[in-house]
């Protein structure tokens, strides 16, 4: 993501190249040290990336099982675009599972990344203030989520969540009558939205036969009814988790921000809240753009925590449905490919979108 | 970065140096890899003391045991990069797809005695007429009942004749406040029994055509859901449970239906509980269970493909299964007279787990049946929920399995 003009080469005048005529071979010398200097990382780079990125590809035009050995000459055959067609446009099962995946993974990233950002900016501000005493404490304590293995924050989260967990008993202090209709949050498919609206008497019977059209392989009804409360326990753990990293890379830049742009605002006469809009938060922009495309990925491959919290179709995302089509009984690597292909596709859209978006000229990391 | 990396690359030049290295004793002895799985520490030390037997029995076979995490994945990494274990662990689940990839050698006249295996035993592991490989050990699923529960409620204990109307009877009486009859989690090996019970099946016999939409399976599972809403039964998730045994251990379950590794766990995280086991209860089409096995298998692509077959009878035949139910843990030896010894060494409580086998179901199905695992486990959940009918369920479930088979 190197922006082809970045203001820095502009403003450089250009040097005329210098004629050097007489240094052929020492500049040829240059070039081989210079690759040799780059070979350990270019050959790791090849092997473990560029390599299995293109057997992938190809893979994913086959039908192979992921258990026979490949060197064998029936190990797969070659399927054209068929796993695409099963996933995208075929109806059946493997197209209401993809998207399914799809839909939870969306309504994930939509409701994550926007959260995560928005309180990492809020606490590396706060734990940026000169006056705040002990703040690598604070700052201890807001990275260290993000340094515990996900695995036990999993663990823990489903402990706390549980029907007679801590949450449930913090919300019943809070509202007494709640105890009789306590939400089982570790295990719970209903929508969000679809909750939300039962709570006022509408179903998917009272609003029309719309509701109950299939598109893609599910139900619009379904398609709107937002996260699943299971799905909403896996977002508050991971934005919680993730903050702390997040912070840590808005603190950096905060830490850039020369101190007299802040003395210039005072002078004219800004008050707190305006030198956070007009000075801070643009001065911050190719940093939030960053942590935006972080969020992004990181999001539409959310991955451990779905697995150790498990839900079945419920909390199914994208990257779950890679491994469980990869691996294990039935296992169809072709397939599980082809998945991951079409996941590529989608993060590598929503980077282009967002760059558009929030990236400006100001996107030189 | 470029330190680790450097590293990295010395480390890995170093491993590549020091594998080639021939030990001292390659010359006259071969190496057979045995992968499997971590269980209990006393299963682990069994099969070791096993091996060590079978390698003082044979001073020429070295056996390098491979026990790890992450199982199903590390063995098909293994078996696709053509650098498969030469003697592996296989489910009985994971079986169809071994065979259809041609990665697991077929047994035959390979097997040792057969005839002294659980004839269910066998029939698992046989796909058109060929045994590929023996079976280690199993477990069945039985009926789990707290004796306190029980005497509080001034129940009669369950006994091996009892019938659908006793269990929902029974789960009936015994729920109050925060404790429920039965424990019913949401997955398709532990509905299959009532299936079954009630005379139903999946797949006809030769597996060409679905039967699941029958009057059985709908009676089956307006029984199990049917508990569910009427409050006597309830999944572990309700019962802040990961798991049917915890809700069965923690007293917020009177009855639980959990196979052989329920012994293990209770007697480790709940050692106080007083509890005993029966037979599952009989539907209107008799009596049913599940037998949930594993085997030795061999690579069909193999270096010492003798070797290994000994290795496989050595554990699986007479001595190695007396060896396995003399530790006595909690999985049965497959073998029917080291059964015996099992219920010696285990207690006589236990009994209804062996007697279990007579009438047990394989837990196996078609290559591609995972998907209908998956779209029944979901709509048993949703239904148990609330959010689905249970013709809901049967209808969605059939449809995969009859989209599967047309593949």
């Amino acid at each position: 993501m190197i922006d082809e003009k970045s203001p820095i080469s502009e403003s450089v005048p250009t040097i005329p190249p210098q004629k050097v005529t007489t240094m052929r071979t020492t500049k040829f010398e240059e070039t081989v040290a210079g690759y040799l200097f780059l070979a350990p990382a270019l050959i790791i780079f090849v092997v473990f990336l560029v390599i299995p990125l293109v057997m992938a590809v190809y893979i994913s035009f086959t039908d192979w099982n992921g258990i026979t050995p490949l060197r064998d000459d029936d190990a797969f055959e070659t399927i054209g675009d068929d796993n695409y067609q099963q996933l995208l446009t075929q109806e059946g099962r493997r197209q209401t599972r993809f998207f399914t995946a799809v839909k939870n993974t969306t309504y994930y990233v939509i409701g994550v990344v926007p959260t995560q950002t928005l309180i990492a900016l809020i606490l590396a501000v706060i734990v940026n203030q000169k006056w705040l005493k002990a703040r690598g404490t604070f700052r201890t304590i807001a990275y260290l989520p993000s340094i515990t293995s996900s695995v036990v924050i999993s663990i823990v989260f489903l402990w706390l969540f549980s029907r007679g967990g801590l949450v449930n008993a913090f919300i019943e202090l809070l509202y007494p009558s709640y105890g009789d209709k306590a939400i089982n949050w570790t295990d719970d498919s209903t929508g969000v939205f679809h909750w939300v609206l039962k709570q006022f008497g509408v179903t998917r019977a009272d609003v029309g036969d719309w509701a109950s059209e299939k598109h893609y392989g599910l139900r619009t009804w379904d398609w709107i009814s937002g996260p699943s409360v299971t799905m909403l326990m896996i977002m508050i753990l991971n934005t919680w988790t993730t903050i702390g990293t997040l912070m840590v890379i808005f603190l950096a830049a905060l830490q850039n921000i020369p101190s007299y742009v802040y003395e210039a605002a005072a002078i004219d006469g800004a008050n707190i809240w305006q030198i956070f809009r007009k000075v801070t938060v643009p001065l911050l922009r190719p940093t939030t753009f960053f942590v935006i495309t972080l969020g992004l990925i990181g999001c539409f491959q959310v991955f451990d925590q779905v697995y150790i919290i498990g839900g079945g179709d419920a909390t199914l995302t994208v990257a779950v449905l890679v491994y469980r089509n990869a691996f294990g009984t039935g296992s169809n690597m072709g397939l599980a490919t082809a998945t991951a292909m079409i996941l590529f596709v989608i993060i590598f859209i929503f980077t282009v979108l967002q760059r558009r978006f929030f990236g400006g000229e100001r996107a030189n990391w | 970065m470029k330190r680790s990396l450097a590293l990295v690359l010395v480390l890995t030049l170093a491993l590549a140096v020091f594998a080639r290295v021939p030990s001292s004793r390659a010359q006259d002895t071969v190496t057979i890899q045995l992968m499997g799985w971590s269980s209990s520490p006393a299963e682990n030390a069994a099969l070791e003391e096993m091996i060590a037997a079978f390698e003082e029995a044979n001073p020429t076979i070295d056996v390098d045991l491979q026990l790890v995490p992450e199982y199903d994945t590390t063995l098909q990494a293994a078996f696709a990069s053509g650098d498969a274990p030469n003697v592996f662990y296989v489910d009985s689940s994971r079986l169809p797809d071994f065979v259809d990839a041609g990665v697991i050698a077929a047994g035959g006249d390979m097997i040792v005695d057969p005839e002294g295996f659980f004839p269910s035993l066998v029939d698992v592991f046989t796909i058109d007429d060929t045994f590929y490989c023996p079976p280690k050990d199993f477990s069945t699923m039985a009926l789990q009942y707290n004796k306190a529960l029980f005497d509080a409620a001034g129940l009669e204990y369950p006994t091996n004749d009892w019938t659908w109307d006793d269990l929902t009877a029974a789960a009936e009486a015994l729920t109050s406040g925060d404790t429920v009859g039965l424990v019913v989690p949401p997955e398709l090996p532990r509905w299959l029994p009532f299936l079954y019970q009630a005379g139903g099946s999946v797949l006809s016999e030769d597996g060409t055509e679905v039967t699941f939409d029958s009057e059985e399976a709908m009676t089956a599972l307006e029984l199990y859901l049917g508990m569910v809403e009427d409050g006597i039964a309830a999944p572990p998730s309700e019962l802040d449970s990961g798991w049917g045994g915890e809700a069965f251990g923690t007293g917020r379950a009177a009855m639980a239906m959990e196979g052989n590794w329920v012994i293990g766990a209770l007697e480790e995280n709940y050692p106080d509980i007083e509890y005993g086991v029966v037979e599952l209860p009989a539907g209107p089409a008799g009596e049913a269970t599940m037998a949930f096995t594993v085997c030795y298998g061999v690579a069909a692509d193999n270096d010492h493909p003798e070797e290994s077959w000994a290795l496989a009878n050595f554990l699986t035949g007479p001595e190695g299964a007396t060896m396995v139910a003399e530790a006595g843990f909690g999985v049965m030896p497959a073998r029917q007279d080291a059964a015996e010894v099992w219920l010696e060494t285990r207690g006589i409580e236990f009994e209804a787990f062996v007697t279990g086998a007579a009438n047990a179901h394989r837990w196996q199905f078609p290559v591609g049946f995972g998907d209908f695992i998956d779209t029944f486990n979901n709509g048993l959940k949703e239904a148990m929920a609330g959010n689905m009918l249970p013709e809901e369920v049967l209808e969605d479930s059939v449809a995969i399995a009859e989209e599967i088979l047309a593949e």
